[in-house]
């Protein structure tokens, strides 16, 4: 591999790790306040891609709209995309994980019922949205902006990354800075303790699911943007994101996103030195190395001390 | 407590599942033939299934309103989903519906081989338009209920590598599988072609459901090949198409009976501009013979008949002539024995099988994507001169 292949590589494995870093967050929130994997959080990530799909169509974007007008549709698919993600993720909460929580039922059944809500999800969404892949209406004219180091960027690649690095600061702003993030890391730290002191704690873990909802699901926009829409789409980013978040410390939100662009890097790195069908493979050496020397994460678990 | 009504409950409702699928195993009995098709009637390359679903449907009914059967048709799906895995599952179905005494499919190549056993034991027949893997009639597999009505991928691959070697005089060709039974069997044979042609070939095997094909496309660009294989299928093919063009890849490009559909181009859009595709399939819209059938498919779906469709119709029409002369209480051992040995002269070409199954004749033909529309070329061996 020659400098300028690294370079190019390298490039679009930030690129792609920045997505999985945010889908990584989703995990990670949830786990922080509630020790549960939400592995109906892939759905809510294909959820968001259908949401944007639903507001593209209803506006439809013609051939070719104005530099302006792009802006506007890009923004609009967004919010189509946060919407749906959002409401997916508290709805999730509300209808599967509350009860389960009222009547203190044990870990285990917590992480069936995250399982089969995906499973419920996933095949809803085939039956409304059909099973056939939708292709995501164009919302500009991509072409090449600028190059980093020799690699070229293309407008869905720095869109991509863009909104990816401003819902990152976003969130650690929102969790540092916030009474809400407050919140969320007093609950993380000890919910019974928290509630003593006056926090409410369902509408600190409602918040939190919707916050990871609106990432997941503006992630599944930029996901359907690259490739296309379909019912099947967030099993396997998924599972990497999934991976991300374990692999930084599952429970920290800068954990998921270091996490995430790490496992993103490793992934396309593997494309050229062995191979794409190594690329998962790559990954979960990358998972079973950390969690061999260092259970906890790279960086640990943290949502409830002061990031 | 809880463990006593879980147990309470899981009772009676292991019973009553039970009796329902005892209840739903008897459905065969109301006397009428029933053809059935196995393929992917949902799934992530339903529009390739729903092709020939459709092609089956029209001529069941045609065969019906025409009034010269002293039976009834009837259609029966097998939705396998496109996967090995699910195959079985459906295959199983329509075995065990009795009324079935053949079965057009199954559609795609892992399926068929997942499934050939079951209806190799139950001796159902089985003709697929579709499975194109070479292996699927090696002896040894002993599927001695399949039939194939379409050129093998021996054909197709080959066929590609000739035209890149004569027509586009290709140096490095970037050959990539989906690693599915189909499109190993496609590259399998595209590179053994393309080799003898002289040509260098770089082999790479990109799963199908590969979340980001950035990577993979950038690697094309960097291997310096001046054309590219694809053999998979289109949910695949379309991403992949789109960020070949972002990485800026200006050489040829072309795959399969997999990726030959409408399909392709509405998920790739623009990316898709200039692909070759081949199939050993005729297009339907175009050739004369089967100009009547698209407009009656036209007229019963809504839309132009897809890659198979044709191939599907005479693949019924092929049974239901053979059934026709044992009539309504026609034995599945016996129909197949007479299918194997049979020529039939269908719309689309000529229908006869070879030593297990294989069939022959070896055309194949060549499509390309020209203003967001499959265009029909012809057959790929002329066109290469």
């Amino acid at each position: 591999m020659s400098l300028q292949e690294f370079w190019d590589y390298l490039v679009l494995g930030v690129m792609l790790g920045s997505l999985y870093a945010v889908i990584a967050i989703g995990y990670t929130l949830v786990y922080g306040v509630l020790q549960l994997i939400n592995f109906a959080h892939s759905e809510v990530f294909m959820l968001g891609a259908y949401g944007s799909l639903i507001v593209l169509q209803l506006v439809s974007p013609g051939d070719n709209p104005s530099a302006l007008a792009s802006i506007g549709f890009v923004a609009l698919a967004m919010a189509g995309s946060a919407l749906f993600g959002g409401v997916t993720a508290y709805g999730l909460e509300k209808v599967a994980y509350r009860p389960l929580r009222r009547r203190g039922a044990p870990r285990l059944i917590f992480l069936i019922t995250a399982i089969g809500a995906s499973f419920f999800l996933y095949n809803l969404a085939g039956k409304l949205f059909g099973r056939d892949p939708l292709p995501l209406p164009e919302m500009y004219q991509n072409r090449e902006v600028f190059s980093i180091f020799g690699a070229g960027v293309n407008i869905t690649q720095m869109l991509q990354f863009g909104t990816a690095v401003v819902m990152m600061i976003a969130l650690d702003m929102l969790v540092n800075r916030t009474k809400l993030g407050k919140g969320i890391r007093a609950v993380a730290q000890d919910a019974e303790v928290a509630g003593l002191m006056g926090v409410n704690i369902d509408k600190v873990i409602s918040r939190t699911f919707i916050v990871g909802g609106v990432l997941g699901g503006v992630a599944g926009f930029l996901f359907a943007n690259l490739n296309q829409v379909s019912y099947t789409m967030g099993f396997i980013p998924g599972i990497t994101a999934f991976a991300a978040a374990v692999v930084g410390g599952i429970g920290n939100i800068r954990g998921a996103m270091f996490g995430g662009i790490l496992i993103g890097i490793v992934e396309t790195m593997t494309v050229p030195l062995l191979g794409d069908e190594w690329r998962a493979v790559s990954a979960m050496v990358v998972l079973i190395l950390v969690l061999m020397f260092r259970p906890m994460g790279i960086l640990g678990e943290r949502v409830g001390r002061a990031a | 407590m809880l463990n006593k009504t879980i147990v309470k409950l899981a009772i009676p409702l292991a019973v009553g599942a039970l009796a329902l699928t005892g209840c739903g195993s008897d459905s065969g009995s109301d006397g009428a033939v029933k053809i059935a098709f196995q393929g992917p009637l949902s799934g992530d390359n339903v529009a390739l299934g729903e092709n020939m679903q459709n092609g089956v449907k029209l001529a069941i009914e045609q065969a019906n309103a025409k009034g010269d059967l002293d039976f009834e048709l009837e259609y029966v799906a097998g939705d396998d989903q496109g996967l090995p895995d699910k195959a079985t599952a459906a295959a199983q179905k329509i075995i065990d519906d009795e009324g079935v005494v053949a079965v057009v499919g199954p559609a795609f190549s892992g399926p068929t081989n997942t499934s050939s056993p079951l209806y190799a034991e139950s001796g159902l027949v089985t003709v697929s338009p579709s499975a194109t893997n070479p292996l699927l009639t090696d002896k040894e597999n002993g599927f001695t209920s399949f039939l194939r009505g379409v050129p093998n991928d021996n054909q197709q691959g080959a066929g590609m590598a000739t035209y890149y070697a004569k027509k586009l005089q290709a140096k490095k060709v970037y050959l990539i599988d989906d690693k599915t039974d189909y499109g190993v069997g496609l590259a399998t044979v595209a590179e053994k072609s393309l080799k003898d042609a002289g040509i260098e070939v770089v082999k790479k095997s990109v799963p199908a459901k590969t979340p980001d094909y950035s990577a993979t496309a950038k690697d094309v660009v960097n291997s310096k090949a001046d054309a590219l294989i694809y053999a998979g299928y289109y949910q695949d093919a379309a991403p992949f198409a789109k960020k070949l063009k972002d990485a800026g890849y200006k050489g040829a490009a072309i795959s399969g009976d997999g990726t030959n559909d409408a399909k392709f181009v509405e998920l790739a859009g623009d990316a898709s501009e200039n692909w070759f595709l081949t199939c050993p399939c005729t297009d339907a819209t175009v050739e004369a013979g089967t100009k009547k059938f698209a407009e009656d498919y036209q007229k019963e779906f809504g839309r132009a008949p897809g890659t198979y469709s044709a191939e599907a119709y005479d693949i019924t029409n092929m049974i239901i002539e053979e059934v026709k002369k044992s009539g309504a209480d026609v034995e599945r051992e016996a129909l197949r024995d007479a299918l194997a040995k049979a020529s039939y002269k269908g719309l689309t070409k000529t229908f006869a099988f070879g030593e297990n199954g294989e069939f022959k004749g070896t055309d194949v033909y060549l499509y390309q994507v020209k203003g967001g529309k499959i265009g029909y070329q012809g057959n790929i061996n002329e066109l290469a001169g």
